[in-house]
């Protein structure tokens, strides 16, 4: 029988990340609208709860000292932010309305052309680009970068970043919301308090916003707590990439099928490449591969080292020298993954959390833009009218005004996309194209997703074709962690939860799937069984091990990767 | 330009770093003075050249930043200093940023050097895990710096220390905290960022009791243990041995690695050691292109051998 990575389910419960305050009413820190993440979908919402709350002084007043905050676990807002990115600027451009000109935006330049590849070992061959993937008035950006402009327009627009700061767990009393609390800081490897121990606080808000991005951990807990989840499960890719300085500038987007990815149904390997310029002198380039796929010596870390000695793609980088890099996981369920509710009370759910991507677009920064700017509309308007956002029901504007969205309709026309290619790369591309033709009319009804972690694993031995690192185009993952910035606290507690003693090939696949070598075979046990050593600190937190079996859990604030232009 | 020094001296002994520091003071010219605090501080101003400012007042007794803050404040509108250097410390950054918040003063921080460029004082700090580094200015004075440590060598005293003695008047408020208890880690031999040779061991080992043959090589060597993270992580030794990106950074004359890989983050913490020698069964390791003599080979064998070669020659 195949191992499935479900079969070893993770130490951990929702109700691991769920409690009822408990500070003191005096200790607590009060403020008005608490939003968790300072990403594309919680600055968003911080910044138009700014412009709401200037219009409005008698709301703001009764909101307290702080009307607006926002937690961030990484070291500043961006520092674990990665994306391709091509931006769509339109709902940055709704969210400033008048405000700020697109040139004022934070992009690296539009895409003034752009190329999609199907790669073969030695060969790349044009192909016409696919409409859900045209990107014409679209921007190149670095969402590390974006993040840290919004973040100082939401400070400008009044509002209290806190970074360093992990929500370790959603306070819920009387089945509602009432904010979150900080994780502790200065523990040591077996959880004892050291020198510079911290206890974390109850943060309590009127208005809780989980804004937390890919496999938000608050999130997670929220949708089981509360019945929100879709009626499909949620599945993921994970995505590594590469900052480069080049000696030559590249004069458009490109993105890849293909090799080295394998195109038979039996393999499951969804994804691709994206190589994006960033200016005249950088380019960004990264491999994305959905996370059901099945062989246990797969590695995207190894892929895009792999990619890169392809020879289309080794002339773009020759002579230039590697930046930074980073990896992290995208929710592809789409449509039929989505959060069944985007409340509950007290409670808003906005962005990548809550499953807001468009997968054949491979786009989702605008839907978080989008649906957090309506998230602050809903929480203001429930404020304003003097409800009590944590009755039940006091926030369902917000549902109703998403799905009213541009955002529901495009994600409703791709819905059965992505798992069409489960079927293969050609069945699955014609599909696609047929879903295209018809405005997703055809095939009717929705198609569904099979979690991640339920896919049986087999191996093949594709990890002999992986390069040796050469130290100049290609890397080990050592070298890749430390181009993340990453320069987390060794002795604090393990912060990945995962069943220690599992059969080799699960152990096997962790290792192999992990970018950051934080997984490593330990000692065999004669049963088939191994103990798989952890490593946490050079976790960046891309969230694969959620996906596949484990469960990641924030470590102590300011931990992790320090992304500068991802 | 107008220069303290912040002397940092433990029991009356002034500490290598400050009086590094305060050789750099010199050598930018101006008008350089010291200043020593807290018990004992006339006994360690006189380890010190020039100008020192001592006081022993009791409330300077405890390690503590405030009422250094006090004096130091003192001490700029008293005697109009334009800059003041610190040596990177524990106790050294705390005064620093205190003291920066109460003259509203700016801090430059973890520089790494101090020149003259046009007129303007200039700190060069390392960014990016020390790939680049930033030129650093004040937009006011007093201009505070904190020099990372070990940044500069301290030098022979030129001439006898003219001790001034310091009437530091209190704040209320900087008196208020109190040391309850002050505790020091025991070590035989030197500490690994003191060590002039570091024989450090790594996964390669083996096994947690093969640390022993890293000890006893230390101990031939009259040097100190350094170990990797992978190893301490491991629980194999403790972790005030890790030398790397989330260890200390040391740089001895002699480094010693043992069955060590050599990844960057491991490299970093001693890339600036004198001579590299690495003992590794891969060839293809890392190390390798950074050590000055590399060992190919069983470092089970090889190292014993070592040991014994080094005590014969010692003759011990």
């Amino acid at each position: 029988m195949a191992v499935k990575p479900s079969d070893y389910p993770p130490p951990w419960r929702a109700s691991d990340a769920i409690a009822a305050p408990s500070d003191p009413a005096d200790e607590r820190i009060d403020v008005g609208v608490l939003v968790v993440g300072a990403g594309p979908a919680g600055l968003a919402c911080a910044i138009r709860l700014g412009q709401l709350l200037e219009q409005d002084p008698a709301t703001a007043e009764r909101l307290g000292d702080v009307p607006v905050a926002v937690l961030e676990k990484g070291k500043q807002p961006g520092s674990h932010l990665l994306s391709g990115a091509v931006v769509n600027p339109r709902a940055l451009q709704r969210l400033f309305r008048g405000r700020k000109r697109l040139d004022e935006l934070p992009f690296l330049g539009p895409v003034d052309a752009e190329s999609v590849l199907f790669l073969t070992r030695r060969g790349a061959y044009r192909i016409p680009t696919p409409p859900t993937m045209m990107n014409h008035g679209n921007h190149v950006a670095s969402l590390s970068q974006l993040a840290r402009w919004l973040a100082e327009e939401a400070e400008a627009a009044g509002a209290a970043i806190l970074p360093e700061t992990a929500a370790e767990k959603l306070l819920v009393a009387d089945g509602r919301v009432r904010g979150v609390r900080t994780g502790d800081r200065g523990r040591g490897r077996n959880g004892e308090e050291l020198g510079n121990f911290e206890p974390g606080s109850d943060v309590v808000a009127r208005v809780t916003v989980l804004a937390e991005g890919t496999q938000g951990h608050l999130t997670g807990a929220a949708l089981e707590r509360f019945g929100l989840e879709g009626d499909d499960p949620q599945v993921w890719a994970l995505g590594v990439k590469e900052v480069w300085r080049v000696a030559k500038p590249l004069d458009r987007v490109i993105h890849t099928m293909g090799w080295p990815l394998r195109g038979g149904a039996k393999y499951r390997e969804f994804g691709g490449s994206f190589v994006y310029p960033m200016g005249e002198d950088m380019v960004t380039l990264g491999m994305v591969v959905g996370l059901d796929y099945r062989d246990a010596e797969l590695s995207v870390h190894d892929l895009l080292q792999e990619l890169k000695t392809h020879p289309r793609i080794r002339r773009i980088l020759e002579g230039g020298e590697r930046l930074e890099w980073g990896a992290k996981t995208i929710p592809e369920g789409g449509f039929v993954s989505l959060a069944k509710r985007l409340h509950a009370p007290g409670l808003l759910i906005a962005g990548d959390g809550a499953g807001f991507v468009n997968v054949p677009a491979l786009k989702g920064i605008h839907y978080a833009v989008e649906t957090g700017r309506l998230a602050a509309e809903a929480a203001w308007a429930a404020l304003q009218r003097g409800t009590t956002p944590s009755t039940p029901g006091a926030l369902q504007g917000y549902d109703d005004s998403v799905r009213a969205s541009w955002v529901w309709q495009d994600l409703k026309r791709v819905r059965n996309m992505r798992q069409a290619f489960g079927r293969g790369f050609w069945l699955g591309g014609a599909l696609a194209g047929a879903m295209t033709a018809t405005r997703g009319a055809f095939p009717p009804g929705n198609a569904h997703t099979h979690r991640d972690a339920e896919q049986p694993l087999f191996r093949t031995d594709r990890a002999r074709r992986y390069p040796a690192p050469d130290g100049k185009l290609t890397f080990d993952k050592l070298s890749s962690v430390y181009l993340s910035g990453n320069k987390t606290r060794d002795d604090q507690p393990n912060h990945i939860r995962i069943e220690r003693r599992v059969p080799v090939p699960l152990a096997e696949m962790w290792v192999r799937m992990c970018p950051a070598q934080v997984y490593e075979l330990g000692e065999g046990h004669g049963d088939g069984s191994v103990t798989v050593e952890v490593t946490p600190s050079n976790c960046v937190q891309c969230g694969a091990i959620t996906a596949k079996g484990g469960r990641l859990t924030p470590p102590e604030g300011g931990s992790g990767p320090e992304y500068q232009r991802t | 330009m107008k220069t303290l020094v912040f002397l940092e001296h433990h029991d009356g002994e002034l500490q290598a770093g400050s009086l590094g520091v305060l050789a750099k003071a010199g050598r930018l010219g101006g008008e350089v003075a010291g200043v020593v605090l807290g018990k004992g501080a006339r006994a360690a101003a006189a380890q010190a050249g020039g100008t020192v400012y001592v006081s022993e007042a009791p409330e300077l007794e405890a390690p503590l930043p405030q009422p250094r803050v006090d004096a130091l404040a003192q001490l700029v509108r008293e005697q109009g200093f334009d800059t003041l250097l610190f040596a990177a410390s524990v106790l050294s950054a705390d005064v620093a940023a205190g003291l920066a918040a109460r003259l509203d003063a700016g801090l430059n921080w973890d520089l790494v050097d101090l020149v003259e460029q046009d007129g303007q004082l200039v700190g060069k700090r390392p960014a990016l895990q020390d790939s680049v580094y930033v030129d650093v200015g004040w937009t006011s004075e007093p201009r505070l710096a904190l020099i990372r440590s070990g940044t500069f060598d301290a030098e022979e005293a030129a001439g006898e220390a003219q001790v001034e003695e310091l009437d530091v008047s209190f704040e209320d408020f900087s008196t208020r905290a109190r040391m309850l208890e002050q505790a020091h880690e025991e070590s035989s031999g030197p500490s690994i960022e003191d060590a002039e040779v570091i024989v450090a061991g790594g996964r390669g080992l083996g096994a947690p009791d093969k640390f022993t043959l890293v000890e006893e090589l230390a101990k031939a060597l009259g040097g100190a243990v350094g170990a990797t993270r992978a190893v301490v992580d491991a629980g194999w030794y403790p972790y005030q041995h890790q030398i790397g990106q989330t260890g200390k950074t040391v740089s001895p004359k002699l480094y010693v690695a043992c069955g060590i890989s050599g990844a960057i983050q491991h490299k970093v913490g001693m890339q600036s050691a004198g001579t590299i020698v690495a003992i590794n069964k891969d060839a293809n390791a890392p190390i390798f292109e950074f050590a000055d003599l590399g060992v190919v080979g069983d470092l089970h064998a090889i190292v014993p051998k070592l040991t014994e070669l080094v005590r014969e020659r010692r003759g011990s």
